[in-house]
């Protein structure tokens, strides 16, 4: 393949002058002619980005140092108290422990349902598009719908699910109870997102080279061994990038906490974005917002490495 | 072996759709249960046992589409928000993606990772300097800031789908193009545009979705103008309960079009969904 360089040296030696002098003049009254086509069309999305991501960021710095309320007029320098009020702070910690309950427990679940059903689907002698059709459905649900349903089900006096239970002699407010509550919000998410992990798998598997298996096969091996030995190796990259992506989801996750339980009961639902939002608008302390805001973003900017680490592994 | 494979086939088969048959009902009971509820009476939604066949009456949506209900105005500041930051986010990350896919540019691997991290920030944490500039700009509870919060996740989402069909284009035919003395730009709108068009009708579907679905920074930058539909189904959560019929029936109103855009065009779903972060 020619290098741009070459093509460009290519393409003016076979222009007409009259082509050449149409698509340089303009530029060229600019006296920016050094500039590629190429940069002219990312400048937009560049200006934009660096608008919304680079002040942002800027001022989350510089807030998480100033005694910062939302209600007084000018914010003054005050350190590290932010930070200190933060850091040394048990809501802090517990919620960010709460995060990682979420994250850990919730993806186990998805990746081990998501990846089953998957299995399931990939066998099914008939009716894989149908199933598949279906069984992805709860992708595209709102969060906030997720949350509102979820509310509705796991009514005590009225829920479809609530009263499943009962049935079976379950009897709590699920949202209302320390023990359930955090359960509950995270099969919500689980509800949601397993069909995700369930599709890249079946991409996956759908993708798998047809011979390691047919001679796992002959060689005489079961179902269980071809599924660790062939299968499991061949789609982990694609599980791994699921993961990757679905972390950082559940760092963001809000919505369904807002509608369903508001962190609570007695704060057992309190994951770090929601604190976070609870500092900055309900407590409208913008300061110690900023820099927890901020060990959010080293979190997801760990993630996000380690992700495109991953996605540009098999390019080069 | 002692048992036939005949047998064991059926045994197999069995198990499968045992399970597939389960994993449906789980993943739709849900739904289906909110749009039976939204048309159900106030007095059936909460029978118990629950009903599952009844008479539907649709009563809610009526009252939601009435004057007093007022549901087109959160429908349409939906739709316009959203369609517009989806295609403003096209245009855009059709032009920067195919530069992306294209262009040489230095450090292009720390340029695409920034390009994704912005997309990857944590909106609790990004909302907070976003709501403050906003405020000053006097953006808040306007469409324009509503728009220009959705193409804060559209445009690096956009960008990096748009990035990924653009490279699976061969270059060959531009080259071929350029030396016949097109433009690059022409070479680009001529040439390298056309065979990605269904990657853009797909990015399009799910920008839309994004923006469709959006809850938080809908909440916070709307105001009383420009409340779209996921802010109106909070807004039935009260201090005095919730109005469930609406609630179910917003729902139902919410998930239909995404779902039926979704299903449209799920080949390219997961391709999208492992590019650009959920959500």
């Amino acid at each position: 393949m020619r290098t741009n360089a070459e093509y460009s040296k290519l393409k003016d030696s076979n222009q007409t002058n009259y082509k050449k002098e149409k698509s340089t003049s303009f530029l060229n009254l600019l006296n920016i002619k050094k500039y590629k086509t190429e940069h002219w069309m990312i400048l937009p999305s560049i200006i934009i980005l660096a608008i919304i991501s680079i002040f942002p960021f800027l001022y989350l710095i510089y807030a998480s140092f100033m005694d910062f309320m939302i209600s007084s007029d000018q914010p003054t320098f005050n350190g590290i108290t932010n930070w200190k009020k933060v850091l040394i702070n048990d809501t802090f910690w517990a919620s960010w422990g709460r995060t990682l309950i979420f994250a850990v427990v919730g993806l186990l679940l998805e990746v081990m349902i998501g990846v089953g059903i998957a299995l399931a689907i990939y066998e099914l002698p008939k009716g894989r598009n149908l199933v598949v059709t279906l069984w992805m459905i709860p992708i595209f649900v709102a969060p906030i719908v997720a949350g509102l349903l979820g509310r509705f089900l796991l009514n005590s006096t009225y829920g479809l699910y609530a009263w499943l239970l009962s049935l079976v002699g379950i009897d709590v407010q699920i949202l209302g109870d320390v023990k359930t509550a955090l359960a509950a919000v995270i099969l919500m998410d689980v509800w949601e997102w397993t069909p995700l992990i369930t599709m890249i798998v079946l991409a996956g598997l759908q993708s798998l080279p047809k011979e390691p298996l047919e001679a796992a096969q002959v060689d005489g091996a079961n179902y269980m061994q071809r599924l660790i030995k062939v299968v499991f190796p061949l789609v982990s990259r694609t599980i791994l990038v699921a993961l990757l992506i679905r972390s950082m989801d559940i760092l963001r996750f809000v919505d369904t906490i807002k509608i369903t339980t508001e962190g609570g009961p007695a704060d057992s639902t309190k994951v770090i974005g929601f604190y976070l939002m609870e500092v900055a608008f309900k407590f409208q302390d913008f300061g110690a917002a900023a820099a927890l805001g901020l060990t959010m973003l080293f979190a997801t900017i760990f993630l996000g490495k380690q992700f495109v680490n991953f996605m540009t592994k098999g390019d080069e | 072996m002692a048992v036939p494979n005949h047998v064991k086939k059926t045994v197999k088969n069995t198990f499968l759709y045992t399970i597939v048959t389960l994993a449906l009902v789980w993943a739709l009971l849900p739904i289906v249960w909110m749009v039976m509820s939204s048309v159900k009476t106030e007095a059936g939604m909460f029978s118990m046992p629950p009903k599952f066949f009844f008479k539907p009456n649709f009563e809610t949506f009526k009252f939601m589409f009435s004057e007093e209900g007022n549901f087109f105005s959160f429908l349409s500041n939906s739709v316009i928000a959203s369609v517009l930051s989806t295609i403003i986010s096209l245009v855009l990350g059709t032009l920067g993606g195919f530069a992306l896919a294209r262009g040489n540019f230095k450090n292009e691997k720390a340029l695409s990772f920034w390009i994704i991290s912005t997309r990857m920030a944590p909106i609790p944490a990004v909302i907070l300097p976003l709501y403050l500039m906003f405020s000053n700009l006097g953006l808040i509870g306007t469409m324009p800031g509503l728009l220009f919060a959705y193409t804060t996740f559209n445009l690096p989402f956009a960008l990096w789908m748009m990035m990924v069909f653009f490279k699976e284009v061969p270059q060959a035919l531009e080259e071929a193009a350029m030396i016949d003395g097109c433009s690059r730009f022409q070479a680009f709108w001529r040439i390298a545009l056309p065979p990605v068009a269904p990657g853009l009708v797909a990015t399009g579907i799910l920008c839309l979705m994004f923006s469709w679905n959006d809850f938080m920074f809908a909440s916070v930058f709307s105001g009383h103008d420009t409340q779209t539909v996921p802010v109106a189904a909070s807004l039935l959560i009260t201090q005095n309960g919730i109005a469930w019929g609406q609630a179910m029936a917003t729902g139902t109103v919410i998930i239909t079009p995404m779902v039926i855009a979704g299903l449209a065009v799920r080949k390219y779903l997961v391709q999208g969904l492992s590019m650009g972060a959920v959500k």
